[in-house]
């Protein structure tokens, strides 16, 4: 579906520039995938070029076999797309069912009865058909994301792109969002982009993580997974303790005995009780992190 | 574009703006109606078509592409970057002949007579092709700098110098005077004069579409 070589985005000129994107090579098949990353990784960069509504700075891209470096393969895309940005702006005077409808004409709907059975169906579909006819301004922000996903939905596109979709959700509606991703992902391609870990797995089997700009892991949640086999411990204390650097706390449960400690890592020697633990996928990704920072911070080797 | 189209691009054009043609419209009606000299309502009448109207249109331009809550949406979309620009500035050249119209008829009510502006074509054009050109400068500007207000000050400062500079504008740069109909409706440059505006303004907006195409800038 996606294929992506050598992919590079400068921003700014001079000694302003910035790298966002630094040869990023990735194919993405049909289905649900997951980009990981932290804030800054160039996530919302690669979003926006998928979407064609930023301009790679080198490098080829291909989706369903458009080029995205022309305007013709541009428009081509933008029609089987439907996407939803970070930072979702809407028109907060409109109705739901209007939001969509006008969507829907800006994506080339143009048969009347057509564009509304289809805003009709992607409003159910995101449960918003009691709310289809009250103004977008008296929306919650989960109820204004359903809408967002409409939009997107509208077309009924082959490509999906949705940037930190769960942000400022609650729990109940970051679930109900996951669910709808998963099965929205069974005839299409689905690319969400996240910083949050739960999020991708409980959605993705395919995913990639992105840091500074580079393609750091390619993989299943369990390959990511298993990339912290050995490094996940499980330790309790009586009082707080700050563990030695290179350990990275994952989570602190406050027991009736104690202080139970989940770190990733090598051995930790602040804590001599300390077991090796079953990791999970946040373990795999606090993990990567940690080997990346390590590369980055190793005295170079001519 | 299809009337669905320009009712959305009506209801999502920025409301707060919306009042301003028809706030201006109705203070010159009062202006108007206060007034009784026959002089001094063709002075007023005059400077609503002729500079009033060109600078509201300016103004409106200069915000009604950019400043637009989803705008990455609408980039994410198919849509033409001529169809964005015709139905942003459809709407505020629509609404501004709107305004104009319903100010020749309360002046016809009012027995101001207008014929020394060059008769009913001359006065048209003595509003359009001003408005037209702030209208494409505004855009241009906004575009090129990649913010609303930065055409807004284009259009600020080049009406503001313009009027201020007649004299000079009427001497060493007539072609390119804005306001020479409403001055000098009988002046033989003003066939070239007016070419000239509607070149330039057919220039800038063709500018104008070139830019909208680098999406990034704006978003």
């Amino acid at each position: 579906m996606i294929e992506i070589v050598g992919l590079t985005k400068t921003y700014g000129r001079g000694k302003k520039t910035a790298r966002a994107l630094r040869g990023i090579d990735l194919k993405i098949p049909s289905g649900m995938f997951g980009l990981l990353g932290p804030n800054g990784a160039g996530k919302t960069t690669l979003m926006r070029i998928l979407a064609g509504v930023v301009n790679p700075t080198e490098g080829t891209l291909r989706v369903a076999g458009h080029d995205l470096r022309t305007e013709t393969g541009k428009r081509s895309v933008k029609s089987i797309l439907g996407y939803l940005p970070q930072e979702l702006g809407m028109y907060q005077e409109l109705t739901a069912a209007q939001f969509v409808d006008y969507m829907a004409i800006l994506k080339g709907l143009d048969e009347p009865r057509d564009r509304a059975r289809r805003v009709a169906e992607a409003l159910e579909r995101v449960a918003l058909h009691d709310a289809a006819d009250r103004k977008i301004k008296g929306f919650s922000g989960g109820m204004k994301r359903r809408v967002g996903i409409a939009q997107a939905l509208v077309n009924d596109p082959k490509l999906l792109i949705v940037d930190e979709p769960t942000a400022g959700l609650d729990p109940e509606e970051r679930i109900r969002f996951r669910n709808l991703l998963v099965n929205l992902a069974a005839d299409r391609t689905v690319i969400l982009s996240t910083h949050i870990v739960e999020d991708i797995g409980q959605t993705c089997r395919d995913l990639a993580v992105l840091a500074r700009g580079r393609i750091l892991f390619r993989g299943s949640p369990a390959d990511l997974t298993e990339a912290a086999a050995g490094h996940v411990w499980s330790a309790t204390s009586d009082r707080l303790e700050e563990p030695e650097p290179g350990l990275t706390v994952v989570s602190m449960l406050h027991l009736s005995d104690g202080i139970q400690y989940r770190l990733v890592g090598p051995h930790p020697a602040s804590f001599p009780s300390a077991e090796p633990a079953r990791p999970g996928l946040e373990d795999g990704y606090v993990r990567l992190m940690q080997s990346a920072h390590e590369e980055a911070e190793a005295p170079a080797v001519r | 574009m299809k009337s669905a189209g320009w009712k959305y691009s009506w209801l999502t054009y920025r409301r707060d703006a919306l009042w301003f043609p028809p706030a201006f419209l109705a203070l010159f009606f009062v202006i108007l109606g206060i007034m009784n000299h026959p002089a001094v309502r063709f002075t007023i009448a005059r400077a609503y078509l002729g500079f009033i109207l060109p600078l509201i249109g300016g103004i409106l331009a200069a915000y009604a592409v950019l400043d637009d809550p989803a705008l990455e949406l609408r980039f994410s979309t198919p849509v033409r970057a001529e169809r964005t620009l015709l139905s942003r500035l459809g709407l505020i050249l629509a609404v501004e002949t709107a305004c104009a119209l319903v100010f020749q008829l309360f002046t016809l009510a009012l027995s101001v007579d207008l014929a020394p502006l060059g008769g009913l074509l001359g006065v048209q054009l003595m509003w359009i092709l001003p408005t037209l050109s702030l209208i494409a400068l505004a855009t241009a500007g906004s575009l090129a700098g990649a913010q609303p207000v930065t055409g807004a000050f284009l259009v600020g400062g080049v009406w503001l110098v313009q009027l201020m500079m007649k004299g000079w504008f009427e001497l060493n740069a007539r072609h390119l005077f804005l306001f020479m109909g409403v001055f000098t409706p009988h002046h033989p440059d003003l066939i070239a004069n007016r070419c000239v505006l509607l070149a330039g303004s057919l220039s800038l907006l063709g500018f104008s579409w070139v830019l909208l195409h680098r999406q990034e800038r704006f978003i």
